[in-house]
């Protein structure tokens, strides 16, 4: 099926199977992969987007739905060279080993300070729940997400 | 089997390039733990370049020197003097050419971030000195390195050299590689492992959607179509017919120690204790599904994997494809952390065999369930141990008996069996009379290499009975371990965790600390954890301390990250994890049924205090973090409510039944 998406920005023309998920498009349509595949059941978070301001898995939502939002990816945070804030206070605390995690991470805490701007350690733990991390950068992960609150 | 004996060629180890960057090359393989980024300040140094120049590549078998593997957390201790060296000798070289250019002597002539300088105006870029001759030749044994002071990068905190591309999605891990007509692939699975395939009908696969090709090799059968989900979709439309041959699992014993008179002193003790600790099998859950992209064609292949061994998928993919092996190439991508999983190449042989039979090349990333079900995970063990006192409350005797299966890729090799299925099984205190076996016993689930291998089993045993022995001869645990303790770096990891965390410090009530050390592979590590535990025996792990001796620090901030995530890590295992199977098969096979630690989970804190002793040499910390967590926290648990639990993880029911005996 055809469908226009708005992915970052600027409008992508797509043609693909019905029931395509958003996930798929993303990395096999339009080369965005940094948006990660992990379990394909909404569980790990590893494939979150923000959609219409929400981060959500990008692996439950078709593509057929998503034509209908306005969609970020991790691709889409920073401003040209501009990292975003969470991203560079990712860089600085170095809250990352492998980094597979990282992008599901930094949107949770892009659309949490896009929402709240000063979260306590309670409301970043909440927001960032659904992305797990195996190598376990929690705690690093938690004073990025503050460094950028500022 | 950790070292090569073939002399070192520059070339192998370090490239000057025409633009006037640096290529370093090694085997080894960064998941994660920042080798890139101290192999780049070591070259950066010893060279006198800025690290920005220096480009690490990891792995590329058609570049870098032969590795078997990258395990053990060695990969710093072994790569440190081999890159060091090469540097230096590059440098050496660089001003060699120098002199001969400018016809000054050589011992004139200094290098300045990229620049050979002779003390005046002369200054010479590096890469005008290459003049299409690459820096080439043995590198010496012997060779004068680079004075600490001189020294920009190591032992200097850094950010990981590929933190920009991960944060900005750039980072291309193995299921990001996009080539040229590439397709998706999908296995049909078995309903057993080592199942043999009988017969086969693909006839509605074929019609499917989007499918290219099925493939079939032995006992390998798949899909290749355009997209993921038609592959899979058509996957689960082929009817297979299976014969399934019982996996069994080898056995072996293997003597440790064998000091005399074990059993006599055990005999003889004033007080004698036994107990034994069980801990179940465990998953490394990766967040990213094992993946691999495989360009098979007929006259070489390139294979782009997360390994931790190139050169053995290499040489695995060449006989599974039938080419020699120097038309292979083995090129591994950044890829999902998997704590030694990726010591079997399993997607990359499912991939080559795919993208030989449909002739292009093929990405194949497996499900979620597949990982969980298909992975190799870390074996059960059951841990008994019997020590004897004296009177005076010193050990005198120690016995021990480890029970588990193999815990590496490498399978029953007896030379390594010590070294891996009981890595860490003889307790490092002294001195007693110790008698230690490992007993290799079947299990039918398929297992492998997990972070520390057998260690974190082994040392939540011996470092829970140290607090039981304590207990029962009415000793501190701290005082009680550091009486049997004679190595002096042992001794301060220990001491300072006690005093950074304020050990004995009052709590208030259901809070607990508990204490835990090792030594692993040289790495001194020591470890206080506080928990609170609920009446309802839910445990809440609330602050983790923990001191690390690792020798001669290269980057104290990867130190500290790596030992933070091997502390959380193993919290998890401790806390959480259990991996269900039966009959060989795994039947957690989703986050759901397999819950790990959250962002809701982690303690307030885990504080990493990196005290290197500077005079030795440099050791690993990829995984010795993990390995006194359990104990620390199953002593905490007892701290806090009196509950001593043998049995991992620390279920609340365990801890209820605990409480109420």
């Amino acid at each position: 099926m055809k469908l226009a998406l708005t992915v970052n920005g600027a409008r992508h023309d797509v043609d693909v199977p019905p029931n395509t998920t958003l996930l798929s498009v993303l990395r096999d349509d339009l080369a965005l992969t940094g948006t990660r595949f992990g379990c394909g059941r909404g569980q790990c978070g590893a494939c979150y987007v923000i959609a219409d301001g929400r981060a959500v898995a990008s692996c439950l939502l078709t593509a057929d739905q998503a034509a209908r939002m306005e969609i970020t990816t991790v691709e889409g945070l920073a401003r040209g060279d501009q990292l975003h804030p969470v991203q560079r206070a990712f860089v600085e605390e170095d809250a990352m080993q492998c980094g597979y995690c990282t992008s599901g991470m930094l949107i949770s805490a892009a659309a949490l300070l896009a929402r709240d701007p000063e979260p306590d350690e309670t409301a970043i733990r909440d927001a960032l729940a659904g992305n797990l991390c195996r190598c376990g950068v929690y705690g690093r992960a938690i004073r990025a997400v503050r460094t950028a609150a500022g | 089997m950790w070292d090569r004996k073939d002399p070192e060629r520059l070339e192998q180890r370090i490239r000057l390039e025409r633009d006037g960057t640096v290529t370093a090359l090694s085997g080894k393989i960064d998941f994660g733990q920042g080798l890139r980024t101290a192999f780049a300040q070591l070259v950066a140094d010893e060279l006198d370049v800025p690290i920005e120049r220096v480009n690490v590549v990891l792995g590329d078998t058609s570049q870098v020197p032969f590795d078997f593997g990258t395990f053990g957390s060695h990969s710093v201790a072994q790569e440190t003097p081999r890159l060091r060296k090469a540097a230096a000798f590059a440098r050496r070289q660089l001003l060699e050419r120098a002199s001969a250019k400018l016809r000054v002597p050589v011992d004139r002539l200094d290098t300045d971030r990229g620049l050979v300088v002779d003390g005046g105006e002369r200054r010479i870029p590096y890469v005008e000195l290459l003049d299409g001759t690459p820096l080439s030749g043995t590198v010496p044994d012997e060779l004068p390195l680079m004075p600490e002071r001189r020294r920009r990068y190591a032992g200097r905190p850094m950010p990981r050299v590929e933190a920009r591309d991960i944060v900005t999605g750039r980072a291309t891990f193995v299921a990001d590689v996009r080539l040229p007509g590439m397709l998706r692939g999908a296995i049909v699975r078995p309903p057993g492992r080592g199942a043999k395939l009988r017969s086969l009908n693909d006839a509605a696969a074929r019609k499917m959607p989007g499918v290219v090709a099925i493939v079939r090799q032995g006992d390998v059968v798949g899909v290749v179509a355009e997209r993921d989900d038609q592959a899979r979709a058509a996957a689960a439309t082929v009817e297979a017919e299976w014969h399934l041959v019982p996996v069994e699992g080898p056995s072996a014993d293997v003597p440790m120690r064998s000091d005399p008179g074990v059993d006599a002193r055990l005999a003889g003790a004033s007080l004698r204790l036994a107990q034994a600790y069980i801990l179940p099998s465990i998953a490394n859950a990766p967040i990213g599904p094992s993946a691999a992209v495989a360009d098979v064609r007929p006259d070489g292949a390139t294979m782009y994997v997360g390994t931790h061994r190139p050169f053995g998928v290499r040489e695995q993919v060449a006989r599974s494809v039938g080419l020699p092996e120097d038309k292979v190439r083995v090129l591994p991508q950044i890829t999902s952390g998997s704590y030694g999983r990726n010591s079997h190449a399993d997607a990359a042989l499912e991939a080559a065999i795919l993208s030989k039979g449909a002739g292009r090349p093929v990405l194949l990333q497996w499900t979620r369930e597949e990982e969980f079900a298909w992975s190799p995970s870390r074996p059960e063990a059951l841990l008994e141990v019997t020590a004897g006192l004296d009177a005076d409350g010193r050990i005198v005797a120690w016995k021990y008996d480890e029970h588990t299966n193999v815990h590496t890729a490498a399978g029953l090799d007896p030379q390594v069996l010590s070294g891996t299925s009981g890595r860490n099984a003889v307790p490092p205190y002294t001195p007693f009379a110790a008698k230690v076996t490992l007993h290799i016993e079947p299990t039918r689930l398929r297992t492998a290499n997990f972070r520390s291998l057998a260690a974190a089993e082994n040392v939540f045993a011996i470092e829970s009975f140290m607090d039981e022995l304590a207990l029962a001869s009415r000793q501190e645990p701290l005082a009680f371990r550091l009486r049997h303790i004679n190595d002096l770096r042992f001794r301060r990891v220990v001491e300072r965790v006690a005093e950074c965390s304020g050990w004995g410090a009052k709590l208030p009530p259901r809070r607990g600390r508990g204490i835990a050390c090792t030594i692993y592979h040289d790495t001194y590590v020591a470890q206080v954890a506080e928990v609170e535990v609920a009446a309802s025996g839910q445990v809440r792990l609330l602050n983790v301390w923990c001191v690390v001796d690792p020798g001669q620090t290269i980057n104290p901030e990867g130190v500290r990250n790596q030992i933070e995530g091997g502390i959380q890590q193993s919290a998890s295992w401790t806390i959480l994890e259990e991996l269900r199977h039966r009959d060989g098969r795994v039947t957690t096979t989703g986050w759901d049924a397999y819950p790990i630690a959250t962002f809701n989970d982690a303690p307030a804190s885990i504080e990493v205090l990196v005290e290197g002793d500077a005079t030795a040499p440099p050791t690993g910390v990829g995984e010795p973090g993990a390995v006194p967590t359990a104990a620390a926290i199953a002593n905490a648990v007892f701290a806090a409510c009196g509950a001593r639990v043998r049995q991992l993880p620390l279920t609340r029911d365990r801890i209820r039944k605990a409480t109420a005996s």
